[in-house]
């Protein structure tokens, strides 16, 4: 069955503290990412609308981060932990997670990269297209831009799964679909562990 | 006589897959593309067989920064295919949304996406470690107008409290106020960004076209009114294919439209020309700063008329905060369908320009088909019209420097060329 986005809750809680407007007193926060109408490449926001609908500690908060590139900066600010939900070409077989830290991929060279820069040089977490964009390639340039402001929080974890399809469709493919409470489970096993 | 070659595979600082082919033979222009590689999307067909009230939240997924603009105008499209009326709290809270991401995306433009060719560098990358003042403010106005977004739709990125008539979130008294304070604090980066525009050194390149926009009297126009063009047309939303007038090229998966010249331009730029006279005082002498008065012409000024409505929308939002605190906060009863279907066309004037949608719903509340004209789609003609007069007044300068002058060209139209997945790529260490 088609999945119906509109019949999902919101994935936000904000237990910390009342300021709507700021939202950035949880200490952790996870963001899922992705476009839910480009089949496995919703696997984050999905996470996020799972998670929403979870009883988690006070100090964690869940966002769907959707397409959003750049701004993902902002909802990084101060918070001692952000967990990155997100799908990601890793070579693995579809469906697979796997959860890194910056640290353990190439992370962005000095990200000057124009048309007359070859594709890819000193980049290694680099969208497929490796372009600056906005949301084609959000998560790396908002990660490199963090960086680059010394704006990075203390601890930055990965979950990339690996997508089968990609095309205009609005469900998970049946891997990704199939891997959903193992990953929950290691977010949640994660979101345990002390920051 | 000079041969120039220019072949962008993949422009950057753009959204989605574009390639700028330039080819130039003994001073002849003999071919001049913006090629649209994308597969074309298919989101008509994912409305077809919905239930009404899921349009807008499917379709606010189609762009990641134009999300409140899709959504709200599937919204008007829906309601008036079912004769649904909003109201006046509505009508605010949807303007003062729509303010929140016209700020949104054009601090991101400006600065992220184009700042970079004026300071030399590639990207805003190196830009946040040469000019981190100006990254900083640029982060700062992005946060403002994100979280007066998340304020109004209940989060930060997809617009989930906007529905069929009405809001099934409201913000308070309080976070309206807070939220002004926030705005006018504001105005001191929008008075430096204008300062900062002021400085660079845009190109000199004039071409005259036909701008089209949303109109009204009484006010700047974002959401509804008519489709006004500076050739002196004027049309009611329902005569859209008119202006649009969608055509197939070869070297595009995405359509072309032409109106009473060979391309229009819509966006920043457009409404500008067609709005002037409805811009907040303030607004008006960023623009006179900017020395920009009506009708301008320069394609790379788009950008400037982007920092201009960034003012606008800063003073507007106070204006409506204003107006909203003296009406007091009401909650309203949400629409029930009332089992007739109907046509209906909405429009909104998003951040690249005018943005269409068009529903039919059937009596059970099932949409049969639907239409989206996006704005980029509606500038691809006149970008090209542009490359070509660009070209030929700009051939004897090295080639590096007018492959780079091409792509600023294409990049101050802000094209969103694909509304498209993200994934990254990983390489483990």
């Amino acid at each position: 069955m088609t999945r119906r986005p509109s019949s999902l809750p919101p994935a936000s809680a904000t237990q910390c503290g009342g300021d709507e407007g700021s939202r950035s007193s949880c200490a952790t926060l996870i963001i899922g990412l992705g476009n839910p109408l480009r089949g496995d490449d919703g696997v984050g926001v999905r996470v996020a609308q799972i998670l929403g609908n979870r009883t988690l500690p006070d100090d964690v908060e869940v966002l769907d981060g959707g397409t959003q590139g750049l701004g993902i900066v902002n909802l990084m600010e101060g918070r001692q932990r952000v967990i990155l939900v997100d799908a990601a070409e890793m070579g693995r077989s579809p469906g697979e997670f796997v959860r890194f830290e910056l640290s353990e991929v190439h992370l962005l060279g000095d990200g000057v990269e124009t048309a007359s820069t070859p594709r890819g040089v000193g980049t290694a977490l680099t969208p497929r297209d490796a372009h600056l964009s906005v949301h084609a390639a959000g998560l790396r340039d908002a990660l490199a831009l963090a960086q680059a402001l010394q704006m990075l929080p203390p601890e930055i974890i990965i979950f990339g799964v690996q997508p089968l399809n990609l095309e205009w469709e609005s469900a998970l493919s049946p891997f990704v679909e199939a891997v959903l409470p193992d990953l929950v489970a290691a977010i949640l096993a994660e979101v345990d562990k002390s920051v | 006589m000079s041969n120039v070659n220019v072949n962008v595979h993949h422009l950057t600082r753009v959204e989605g897959h574009g390639n700028i082919v330039v080819d130039v033979k003994n001073g002849e222009l003999v071919q001049c593309e913006l090629q649209i590689v994308e597969a074309p999307r298919f989101f008509e067909a994912m409305l077809r067989g919905r239930p009404y009230y899921e349009a807008s939240h499917i379709t606010s997924r189609i762009c990641g920064i134009c999300a409140t603009g899709h959504a709200t105008a599937s919204l008007r499209a829906t309601e008036n295919a079912l004769g649904v009326e909003i109201s006046e709290q509505t009508e605010l809270l949807r303007k003062l949304l729509f303010h929140g991401e016209i700020i949104d995306s054009h601090v991101l433009h400006v600065y992220m996406l184009v700042a970079p060719d004026f300071f030399g560098v590639g990207s805003v990358i190196p830009l946040a470690g040469t000019h981190p003042e100006v990254v900083k403010r640029a982060l700062r106005i992005k946060k403002l107008s994100g979280d007066l977004c998340a304020m109004i739709s209940g989060r930060h990125t997809h617009p989930i409290a906007m529905t069929v008539g009405g809001f099934t979130h409201l913000p308070t008294v309080k976070e309206l106020l807070d939220m002004r304070k926030r705005l006018v604090d504001a105005r001191e980066d929008m008075d430096e960004t204008i300062a900062l525009l002021a400085t660079l050194p845009w190109p000199n390149f004039e071409r005259e076209t036909e701008y089209v926009s949303l109109k009204k009297e009484d006010e700047y126009a974002f959401i509804d009114g008519a489709i006004a063009t500076t050739d002196g047309f004027t049309y009611e939303l329902p005569d859209y294919r008119k202006v649009t007038n969608e055509t197939c090229v070869p070297h595009s998966t995405a359509k072309h439209t032409h109106h009473n010249r060979e391309s229009y331009m819509v966006g920043a730029l457009a409404r500008f020309n067609n709005n002037y006279d409805q811009l907040h005082p303030r607004a008006k002498e960023a623009a006179e700063a900017l020395g920009m008065k009506p009708i301008v012409t320069n394609s790379f000024l788009n950008s400037g008329a982007q920092a201009v409505e960034m003012v606008h929308c800063v003073e507007d939002s106070i204006e409506i905060i204003d107006e909203l605190v003296d009406r007091g906060i009401k909650q309203e009863p949400l629409y029930e369908f009332q089992g007739k279907g109907g046509e209906g066309v909405g429009s909104c004037d998003v951040p690249r320009g005018i943005l269409f949608h068009n529903y039919i719903i059937d009596d059970e509340g099932i949409i049969q088909g639907a239409n989206c004209v996006i704005p980029t789609g509606q500038n691809y003609a006149n970008i090209e019209a542009d490359m070509r007069a660009l070209v030929p007044q700009i051939l004897d300068r090295p080639q590096k420097e007018i492959t780079h002058m091409m792509e600023m060209l294409v990049r101050a139209y802000d094209p969103c060329i694909s509304c498209s997945a993200h994934f990254m790529t990983v390489e483990f260490v």
